[in-house]
């Protein structure tokens, strides 16, 4: 078995159902979980921190939307607010959005009734649910090492029914950080469930944390599709290859300029492959402090890096009627924005435009948010729904908002 | 006074309108539960008359930033952080009133209480903190920082416990960010440190 912890990928991907199989916890005998980062290496202001999240929302009238800015055709508008920590946001079939959250524990759910939206606390006091999937009439609901499936849902969003227990069938590792989950389901109807690295930058046990698996939706079945990933907060599957893209936020205390977190594409038949987390990161580059031969052998670059410390979360490919034809199978990324950084970066959304080759380009969609001058920042754009109509709903977790993206072609008079 | 920073002016007035108006006459400005006045002496009988804990255990809130005592407030209000002993007086706390009392508690000057710091601890302590940044969030000074607590002067006891249950996933409902510092410390590790941050 000591062959799970090499990373060829044609190797990880033979052993990965056996390895899944025997999760430990703890670091192998050699490795070890604490950190590794070398304050005395990096050349960072010290007193970078994380930005903190208001557990109450910003009041309607105070919200940034008019610093928004998108290209041409393309219009802002708050959508609903009052519901802090917004993050996640899964589509239930009769039109409700339901949201997660980190910190303050909460599952909102968000209807629509004439024209209007309707917010109500559907669930409180769990351990930071970001991991929400809907199906087959059922809400599942991911908190930290808590798994809960709200059955028929839809019809009782004022009095959650009493939530079926999947935690152990999931049986997830009991580490806190980095484990905030993001969950979605495949086209293979699975349930994708992220497990980070639990910690800014170690060796990992690469059978337990650092991957993404799949499930049944009951919990049975696990594999491990994804490895080596440090942190995905975001996944989405492209709607003609219907390859899995992901999100990684890459490590901090390496300096300003990242690693740069990646977007990744899991190519098909590679279930199981090696993504280089601690070893290898963005495009090839070894880790200063967790140093190995051939830190990049077997690893799968990735299809585009997202930019330093941007916090690449949410990804969404869209495939909607309402924004033009060019948009058609492109990914809307929301990036929540840095913090191990001085001069601040992302706070944004931005598109990444498949190349056919596998790779993607990025380019700018919503910006506004961050005024480079003064080094500051007026919202957290988080994840991306696109919604029947084609429009294109973003959360703000900063303030406790989501924001409508709509289209409309312009009179060429207007230009 | 460190200010609310996200906080609109108007909020933010409101809350020092509360503060004034009801800490001395008393006259509620809108709906509230209780008495301003009342309400301090209430946590007063477990956090101290000026907000320095004199009981095991039990922390300190004299000069916390006032986004951290709100925030973890707001938090024991949704039942996330659940403190039983603090169950009935959080329950039906009003947005303003836990502003009002960040604010309040913010002003305190903080003094520490409880065991004296060992100058031999408190070294070995100096050194996990430089290695862990431990003044990149609480500040150099460890005077804290929007969501981030103070934890100069606070009580070595209560920190030690704190840093514990963080380690072992025991409380519920914290910022992830202090599972990763402490995780895989010693006991010995995590008394040190609670030394260090005491005596600064
Ligand atoms: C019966 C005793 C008791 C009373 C009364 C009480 N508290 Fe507490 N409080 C505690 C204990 C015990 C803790 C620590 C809980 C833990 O170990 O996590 C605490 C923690 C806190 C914290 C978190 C501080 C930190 O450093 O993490 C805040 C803020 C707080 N209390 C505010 C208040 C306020 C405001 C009131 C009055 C409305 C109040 N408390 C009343 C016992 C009390
Ligand atoms: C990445 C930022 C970060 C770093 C680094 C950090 N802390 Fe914290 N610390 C926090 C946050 C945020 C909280 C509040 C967490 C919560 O919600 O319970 C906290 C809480 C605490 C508490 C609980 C205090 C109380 O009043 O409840 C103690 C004690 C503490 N930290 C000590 C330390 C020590 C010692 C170190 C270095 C070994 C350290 N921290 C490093 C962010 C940090």
């Amino acid at each position: 078995m000591q062959a799970r912890y090499l990373t060829s990928t044609a190797l990880a991907a033979a052993v990965y159902a056996i390895g899944a199989t025997l999760a430990i916890a703890q670091a192998p005998p050699g490795m070890s979980n604490i950190d590794k980062s070398d304050p005395k290496a990096s050349k960072q202001d010290t007193n970078l921190r994380p930005h903190p999240t208001p557990p109450l929302a910003t009041p309607a009238e105070k919200l940034p939307v008019d610093k928004i800015k998108l290209p041409a055709g393309f219009k802002a508008e708050v959508w609903s607010s009052g519901h802090p920590g917004a993050r996640t946001m899964a589509r239930g079939d009769k039109g409700t959005i339901f949201m997660g959250t980190r910190v303050i524990g909460r599952v909102y759910a968000i209807t629509e009734k004439d024209g209007k939206r309707e917010v109500k606390v559907l669930l409180q006091g769990l351990t930071q649910p970001n991991g929400l999937a809907f199906k087959d009439g059922s809400l599942y609901v991911f908190a930290i090492n808590r798994v809960l499936r709200y059955d028929k849902i839809e019809e009782s969003l004022d009095k959650a029914p009493e939530p079926v227990e999947l935690t152990a069938t999931y049986n997830l590792p009991p580490e806190i950080h980095h484990n905030w989950k993001y969950v979605d389901f495949g086209p293979d109807g699975k349930m994708y469930v992220q497990v980070g690295a639990n910690c800014n930058i170690c060796e990992i046990n690469p059978g337990v944390h650092g991957q993404i698996r799949r499930y049944n939706a009951d919990g049975t079945g696990m594999e491990i599709v994804a490895r080596g990933v440090r942190n995905t907060v975001g996944f989405h599957w492209h709607p003609q290859t219907k390859e899995l893209w992901f999100t990684d936020n890459g490590r901090d205390w390496a300096g300003n300029a990242g690693p740069e977190d990646e977007l990744n594409r899991l190519p098909k038949g590679q279930e199981g492959a090696n993504f280089g987390f601690p070893y290898c990161h963005a495009n090839g580059v070894a880790d200063p402090d967790v140093k190995r031969p051939n830190p990049c052998a077997g690893v799968v670059m990735p299809a585009a890096t997202l930019g330093p410390h941007a916090a690449g979360l949410g990804i969404k490919f869209y495939t909607g009627k309402m924004f033009p034809a060019n948009y058609q199978n492109v990914a809307f990324v929301a990036r929540r924005g840095s913090w191990n950084r001085e001069q601040k970066f992302g706070y944004d959304v931005v598109i990444a435009r498949p190349q056919g080759n596998g790779k993607a380009r990025i380019e700018p969609f919503l910006t506004g948010l961050l005024d480079n001058q003064k080094n500051e920042f007026y919202g957290r754009p988080t994840y991306v729904l696109e919604m029947p109509d084609g429009a294109l709903l973003v959360s703000d977790e900063q303030n406790g908002a989501v924001y409508r993206i709509s289209y409309a072609p312009q009179r060429s008079a207007a230009r | 006074m460190k200010r609310v920073p996200y906080l609109a002016p108007p909020a933010f007035a409101l809350a020092a309108l509360v503060l004034s108006a009801l800490i001395g006459a008393g006259a509620p400005a809108f709906a509230q539960t209780m008495l301003f006045k009342d309400r301090v002496e209430q946590c007063a009988a477990c956090h101290g008359a000026d907000g320095n804990s004199t009981i095991e255990n039990i922390p300190s809130l004299a000069g916390q930033p006032e986004f951290f005592v709100m925030n973890q407030l707001v938090l024991m209000r949704e039942g996330v952080r659940p403190v039983e002993q603090m169950l009935p007086f959080v329950k039906d706390l009003t947005d303003p009133e836990i502003m009002a009392l960040a604010a309040y508690f913010g002003m305190r000057t903080p003094r520490l209480e409880g065991t004296k710091p060992d100058p031999a601890l408190a070294q070995r302590g100096q050194a996990l903190s430089e290695r862990l940044r431990c003044g990149s969030c609480h500040n150099q000074d460890f005077s804290g920082d929007q969501q981030m607590p103070r934890i100069a002067k606070q009580r070595i006891d209560y920190m030690a416990a704190a840093m514990r249950d963080y380690r072992d996933n025991k409380r519920k409902g914290a910022d992830t960010a202090m599972s990763a510092v402490v995780f895989g410390l010693s006991d010995a590790d995590i008394d040190a440190l609670a030394h260090y941050a005491a005596s600064k």
